[in-house]
């Protein structure tokens, strides 16, 4: 972000885990207190809590950037015990594991593909959207200076 | 022999030694997608599990849960903070965010519904029934918001996690190719975007690679699919009665 942002000193690594600790904790209170039929994963309440917090200035980037970066890097590593959970489902996978591949790699495709054509659709019809808005603005200014040249 | 077994390090350490094996193997092999070092582990962890089992004389679930998931917890627990710490990247990129977030929004959320409805579509087609179904809808979040989804509308949360880690394999080998034939760099926010959603963070650092605008777009929509995921897969698996 800006310079005096990055020169501020890092927080101590426990007081950045005290921060993470806090906004867990509260994120767990709210998410529990989310009714059944919408539930709210703690993460996601941790998540937007963090967001606004650096938003609105409460935390200093500095205060919690060491540790999530870290924690960021180690990413890949902590989903390993989720994979290998399969393993207490295995016979899913006898039974469905050809059908739920082919799924899973339709799905990707699908995804990447749908989320970028809507993306293409959208900014097309607000880049048309603004054309016409320019246009009609364009035509009054005209009329505008038409007028103010007739009143000359 | 088995007390030993049956405690955390176990788990940790098996994690561990194959995680860092997939790393090495991957960099040895010049990056071969087969050996992705998550997918190395995940494959080579219940691989390792199926033969300990039978070596104990358990079967493969009783053994996981008694000697693995000890360890696996503990590491799982990590991704609480490390999904929150994803607020950083978001707060790094605020300015395009905050430019182009009604665009971002729109663009998710519309993608996403169209995208689940393919994928019902598909699932039907080759037989799933409801909970494999229910399984493969919030896969496009990150694991720590897919699993809960996928466990409240009825799924199972370990072929969840499986999808979750194939995305990414299937974008890191396939990424490129999928760019050139849909021509998904005409529209470089749509191509950060998609490759975020499908890829997960590997798709992120795939979109990198095409330009800034992409790999900004793509750490973006890795944030804000998950909060898209999570508001509109459980009213979507409510509407299609799952």
């Amino acid at each position: 972000m800006n310079n005096d942002k990055q020169k501020t000193k890092a927080a101590p690594i426990l007081a950045q885990m005290a921060i993470y600790a806090s906004i867990l904790f509260v994120s767990n209170v709210i998410s529990s207190l989310m009714p059944s039929s919408f539930p709210v994963p703690t993460p996601v309440i941790g998540l937007i809590l963090l967001y606004m917090l650096l938003n609105f200035k409460i935390i200093k980037l500095a205060w919690v950037d060491s540790l999530g970066t870290f924690l960021i890097s180690l990413i890949g590593f902590l989903f390993v015990p989720s994979g290998i959970s399969l393993a207490a489902n295995l016979n899913i996978m006898a039974t469905e594991g050809i059908q739920l591949v082919i799924v899973i790699a339709l799905s990707t495709i699908i995804m990447l593909v749908v989320t970028a054509y809507t993306a293409r659709t959208i900014i097309a019809f607000k880049k048309h959207l603004q054309e016409t808005r320019n246009k009609t603005r364009n035509t009054k200014v005209q009329v505008t200076v038409s007028h103010a040249k007739g009143g000359n | 022999m088995t007390a030993a077994i049956y405690t955390p390090i176990f788990g940790i350490g098996l994690s561990l030694v194959l995680y860092l094996l997939g790393q090495w193997i991957f960099k040895k092999s010049k990056g071969l997608f087969i050996f992705q070092p998550l997918f190395f582990a995940m494959v080579f962890g219940i691989l390792a599990l199926v033969i300990l089992a039978r070596l104990f004389k358990t079967d493969t679930a009783t053994f996981y849960t008694k000697a693995y998931k000890p360890g696996g917890d503990i590491i799982f627990w990590f991704l609480n903070p490390a999904t929150i710490a994803f607020a950083i990247p978001l707060y790094k990129k605020n300015d395009v965010f905050k430019k182009y977030w009604k665009e971002i929004f729109l663009s998710l959320i519309i993608g996403m519904i169209v995208s689940l409805g393919a994928i019902v579509v598909v699932s039907k087609a080759v037989g799933l029934n409801k909970v494999g179904i229910a399984s493969m809808l919030s896969q496009a979040a990150t694991t720590a918001i897919a699993l809960p989804i996928s466990t409240a509308i009825g799924g199972n949360s370990a072929v969840t996690a499986m999808a979750c880690i194939l995305n990414a394999v299937i974008i890191y080998a396939l990424g490129k190719k999928l760019v050139n034939w849909f021509h998904l760099n005409d529209t470089p926010i749509g191509a950060g975007l998609g490759l975020g959603t499908a890829g997960h963070t590997v798709g992120s650092a795939f979109a990198l690679e095409l330009g800034s605008v992409q790999g900004a777009m793509a750490a973006v929509a890795v944030v804000v699919i998950g909060l898209v995921v999570d508001i509109v897969v459980p009213i979507f698996a409510h509407m299609i009665g799952i």
